[in-house]
């Protein structure tokens, strides 16, 4: 596809969403291809009129006036590229837990899910989640996690399509944790599981804001 | 005339008030092409929530020599519905939820608008155009184009690449 081709067809929009953020970052430094979308962005614009204007609800600029009053955000975690190349890593990780697990414990029962949450930086496995049926999972540390004092580690799941990660909960370094997932949609191949470094009380957004100490995707175990 | 560079000059320097003059200005239209191309409600609150927060965080960066203000107001909206979109991968068959794209072409009002992209958009086959419409207006996939129409996924792809070069030629 050359310049003008991808210019315009990011520009309709019906570019797929690896190739839309290729565009945007190449946007960055390939003036060429600033030019050719700017161009086509010019062309298409007066199509915006033809969507019906819709009055949005009355708290939309509070919520926008609340975001400019937090302190500059940083990309939340599930935005970043390198997160995501890290849980590719982390697959192996969890294969290599897995079969140790498998040598070292009696047959359990039958988990459907399993995660391994590992560190995002050293790929170090910390924690293995199981869920023997769709609405409980069981936290299982692999070690002991050094928390500060005045800090807590949160426990998150964010499944595909989910607008954001949902709080399962505080978590103490060493110990298992039994949680229910009865107020969320069933397990899935794939869910988000990770554990923040947040206050002693919890996110205060409830999302997560601090540094991620573990994080994984859950495997299907047959 | 609400001026667009001035406002994006005064949001760039801190200027809340100025963020909250566009919002009244434009946040009912920017809306509307969200909410075509998302279909939520919510969703496209959250776009234009995302939309407004980038627009602040830009304004120091716009340039106009690039394009009207007004034009990127809008550019950043539709790429932050675009992306909300396509990550999302919509779980809503298309048939149910937007009945009316079945009919024919007539869902977009066409004579009434004036301006050149108009008259060049009106030179192309009504099929063509229809594709041009609901990939910008309603944000559809090629694929999700292709089982509007009723018509083969490489012909739809065939059709918008054509599409848009001629109506490049047309517009210069």
């Amino acid at each position: 596809m050359n310049i003008e081709e991808l210019a315009s067809e990011y520009v309709v929009g019906t570019l797929p969403l690896e190739q839309r953020a290729e565009v945007e970052q190449r946007l960055k430094h390939d003036a060429d291809l600033r030019a050719a979308v700017d161009a086509w962005e010019q062309r298409l614009l007066p199509l915006t009129a033809l969507a019906e204007p819709v009055t949005p609800s009355q708290h939309l600029w509070r919520r926008i006036q609340h975001t400019l009053a937090e302190p500059a955000t940083r990309v939340p975690w599930w935005n970043l590229l390198a997160v995501w190349r890290g849980l590719a890593a982390a697959g192996l990780a969890a294969s290599v837990v897995l079969a140790t697990l498998l040598l070292i414990r009696p047959p359990l029962a039958e988990p459907s899910f399993v995660v391994v949450l590992v560190a995002p930086q050293s790929q170090a496995p910390g924690w293995v989640i199981q869920a023997s049926n769709n609405q409980q999972i069981q936290l299982i540390p692999l070690g002991v996690m050094q928390v500060p004092a005045d800090k807590a580690l949160q426990f998150w799941t964010k499944g595909d399509g989910w607008q954001g990660p949902v709080s399962l909960g505080l978590v103490k370094p060493g110990q298992t944790l039994s949680v229910p997932l009865d107020q969320l949609p069933p397990l899935t191949q794939n869910q988000l599981f990770e554990l923040t470094l947040e206050d002693s009380r919890g996110s205060p957004t409830g999302k997560p804001t601090g540094p991620i100490q573990a994080i994984g995707r859950a495997v299907k175990v047959l | 005339m609400f001026d667009y560079e001035a406002c994006l000059r005064a949001c760039a320097r801190g200027d809340q008030q100025a963020l909250r003059h566009l919002y009244e200005q434009e946040s009912s239209r920017l809306l509307g092409v969200a909410l075509r191309i998302v279909r939520d409600k919510a969703l496209a609150e959250d776009t234009v929530h995302d939309a407004f927060i980038r627009i602040w965080r830009g304004a120091a960066g716009f340039d106009p020599g690039r394009g009207s203000a007004r034009g990127w107001v809008y550019s950043v909206t539709r790429h932050q519905a675009l992306n909300a979109v396509r990550r999302t991968a919509r779980d809503v068959p298309l048939s149910e939820a937007h009945e009316p794209l079945a009919e024919p072409d007539d869902t977009f009002e066409f004579p009434a608008r004036s301006g050149q992209i108009h008259t060049c958009l009106e030179r192309l086959d009504p099929a063509r155009r229809r594709c041009i419409l609901h990939a910008y207006v309603d944000g559809y996939s090629h694929s999700e184009i292709a089982q509007v129409l009723g018509t083969p996924l490489g012909t739809v792809k065939a059709w918008i690449k054509r599409s848009l070069a001629a109506l490049r030629e047309c517009m210069t």
